[in-house]
């Protein structure tokens, strides 16, 4: 076989890429305390110690908590936007809708900083609300994306059809926006409540003294004897994640293709 | 045949989009259980008219009146109207039954009486037994269908079409336009057409308003339309005009003496002058087919000119030629049915054209 440049690029690329998630397994069932080569043996026994880890408990009880509380205020301002995007005009539109789809590529670390000066300027103490607020923040720019085009592959004579056939302005929205867009909304849950779970440098700055996941893995890591049980901890969190994300896809897509029009980006 | 009475009233209707003036004046009145047509050129705000009857876009100014009432403050879901889209907007998560049956939701009938109407109005359009299929599955031409049942299953006073088969081919559109008028004269209902399709609109309607820039530039029936157009832009918007300059010598009592380039001195009926014509630079119009070439022996029925032919299209079941009249600076058109035995001239043949001065239309 001719080996192209390209595909070696793109092999090693790939490698690159996903070596270090396929070590985090191999590593949760190996039964060694340290982290290396060889494998000593197969054991279960890091994902049985989790289990008798109060504060992980309490890491994931809280971040549970952030990332659905953060997924369904983010959609619900997602809704609102992209519907007021899609469909209505406004001065200043694309001004508005450039700011709140700013903190996208804003550094992630100036959010944390400038939400830390100014809650602490005003007085209002950290606490699960606070990285709640900083989550809702980074997540309602990906919900706007993916529900403005769940709204924008919806025809506008269907609201006029359901208008003129007699229903009112809120029956349309029940009866026929929202289930047309619901896969949108349920792919906006899913992808906000993933990004929510595993960010860090806002949970970081803006917890105060409760623990979020990502956190608590953090400062594991100081302790090489914790470090097994987080790599098992990790395969769990990694295969969530891959079915969360699958699920939010697949479900983009079928709204896309239920009402009839073409698919136009994504993040998958 | 006694006049039908009034089912929408439009009394000098304006609308703005910002500084953009959409409707301009428009006055008109369209008759109960007529088939009614709005055609004009994109952008000429027939389908904003149609709007402004569904309740989809309110007016500026004026008064809009459904079987006698005003409304104004009237929302679309409380107007005795019904909308067949564009886009057809069939409910793509519904199955087709669900998509006839949404505008009965509300009616609270019984599951069986429900399933009955629904059954009926799919049977009118030609859907019998389609009603479990998923809306997403149909073609074109069936979702037109549903879109219709779904429309009238309401019995609206009027029913709106916006477009209705511009989405479909070509041999699809006309058979929806023979299935179009069946419906209409089945159910007698007033339905109204928004089309810029000048052939959909002569075959289908009883009434025609031809719009241009936000005005009704003409409203009459389809014959009258095609025979006697109150304007250049409406003579060249439907059909094919041509036209040659002419002069006013006499005006007297209804009847005007004109003298046209090419076809000399003739006298005309009101009826074929639009606007007083009284002078200046006026231009006669007439229709390619109303000019017939002479063939050798053939004697003209009214009128005869000389002319000379400078271009032959061949059609198959017509030819059309490009004749220059003597005494005339532009080219002519004449349309002629091929007749077995009859030859297609050539270009520069020499021949004689009749006429008749009943088939001139005189325009400012």
């Amino acid at each position: 076989m001719k080996v192209n440049g390209f595909k070696l690029y793109a092999f090693c690329y790939l490698i690159f890429l996903y070596a270090p998630i396929i070590l985090l397994p191999m590593f949760a069932f190996n039964d060694a305390t340290v982290i290396a080569f060889p494998l000593t043996g197969f054991s279960t026994r890091w994902f049985e110690e989790m289990a008798t880890q109060p504060t992980l408990h309490l890491a994931v009880k809280n971040s549970l908590f952030i990332a659905v509380t953060s997924a369904v205020l983010s959609t619900i301002l997602g809704i609102f936007a992209a519907r007021a995007s899609t469909r209505y005009r406004f001065p200043f539109k694309a001004g508005i809708m450039g700011l709140i789809m700013l903190p996208l590529v804003l550094p992630e670390i100036i959010v944390a900083v400038s939400l830390l000066v100014v809650l602490l300027g005003l007085g209002v103490p950290l606490s699960l609300m606070t990285v709640i607020l900083g989550h809702v923040l980074i997540c309602t720019p990906f919900t706007i994306a993916i529900l403005s085009s769940a709204f924008q592959s919806l025809d506008q004579s269907l609201e006029e059809a359901a208008y003129d056939l007699g229903e009112t302005p809120a029956s349309t929205f029940r009866l026929i926006i929202l289930p047309l867009v619901m896969p949108g909304i349920i792919s906006s849950l899913l992808i906000s409540f993933t990004i929510s779970l595993d960010e860090f440098i806002i949970a970081f700055f803006l917890a105060g003294t409760q623990p979020t996941l990502p956190v608590y893995i953090f400062s594991q890591f100081r302790f090489p004897q914790a470090v097994p049980v987080i790599m098992a901890l990790g395969t769990i969190l990694v295969c969530l994640s891959i079915v969360l994300l699958s699920i939010a896809e697949y479900f983009r897509r079928r709204g896309i293709a239920r009402s009839g029009g073409k698919d136009t980006g994504g993040f998958l | 045949m006694t006049e039908k009475p009034t089912m929408i009233a439009f009394q000098d209707v304006h609308k703005y989009y910002g500084d953009y003036h959409a409707l301009r004046g428009i006055t008109a009145t369209i008759r109960a259980g007529e088939f009614f047509s709005l055609l004009g050129p994109s952008g000429c705000g027939k389908t904003t008219l149609l709007r402004t009857i569904a309740g989809f876009e309110g007016i500026d100014r004026g008064v809009v009146m459904i079987d006698g009432k005003d409304m104004a403050g009237v929302p679309a879901n409380k107007r005795p109207t019904n909308m067949v889209f564009q886009s057809y907007a069939i409910f793509p998560h519904m199955s087709v039954a669900e998509n006839v049956g949404f505008g009965l939701r509300r009616a609270g009938l019984s599951k069986a009486d429900l399933a009955a109407r629904v059954g009926e109005a799919l049977e009118m359009v030609g859907l019998k037994g389609y009603g479990a299929r998923a809306a997403h599955a149909l073609s074109g031409g069936q979702r037109q269908r549903v879109a219709l049942a779904r429309a009238l299953i309401l019995k609206p006073k009027v029913l709106l079409l916006d477009e209705p088969l511009s989405a479909l081919d070509k041999k699809m559109r006309e058979h929806m336009q023979v299935e179009l008028i069946r419906l209409q004269r089945q159910v007698g209902i007033t339905f109204i057409l928004v089309t810029h399709d000048q052939e959909e609109a002569l075959v289908m309607s009883d009434r025609i308003a031809v719009m241009f820039e936000g005005e009704i530039a003409q409203l009459a029936d389809p014959e009258t339309l095609y025979r006697r157009p109150n304007s250049r832009t409406v003579a060249n918007f439907i059909g094919t005009m041509n036209f040659l300059p002419a002069t006013v010598t006499s005006e007297m009592g209804g009847r005007i003496e004109i003298e046209a380039a090419g076809f000399g001195a003739m006298a005309l009926e009101a009826a074929q002058a639009p606007g007083a014509v009284t002078g200046g630079e006026v231009s006669v119009g007439f229709r390619p087919e109303t000019l017939t070439v002479l063939f050798d022996g053939q004697s003209a029925g009214d009128r005869e000119s000389m002319a000379t032919i400078e271009e032959v299209v061949y059609f198959g079941d017509m030819t059309y030629y490009d004749v220059r009249l003597d005494g005339t600076q532009s080219p002519v058109r004449i349309s002629m049915r091929n007749v077995f035995g009859r030859p297609v001239l050539d270009i520069g043949t020499r021949t004689r054209v009749g006429w008749s001065p009943g088939a001139m239309v005189l325009f400012r």
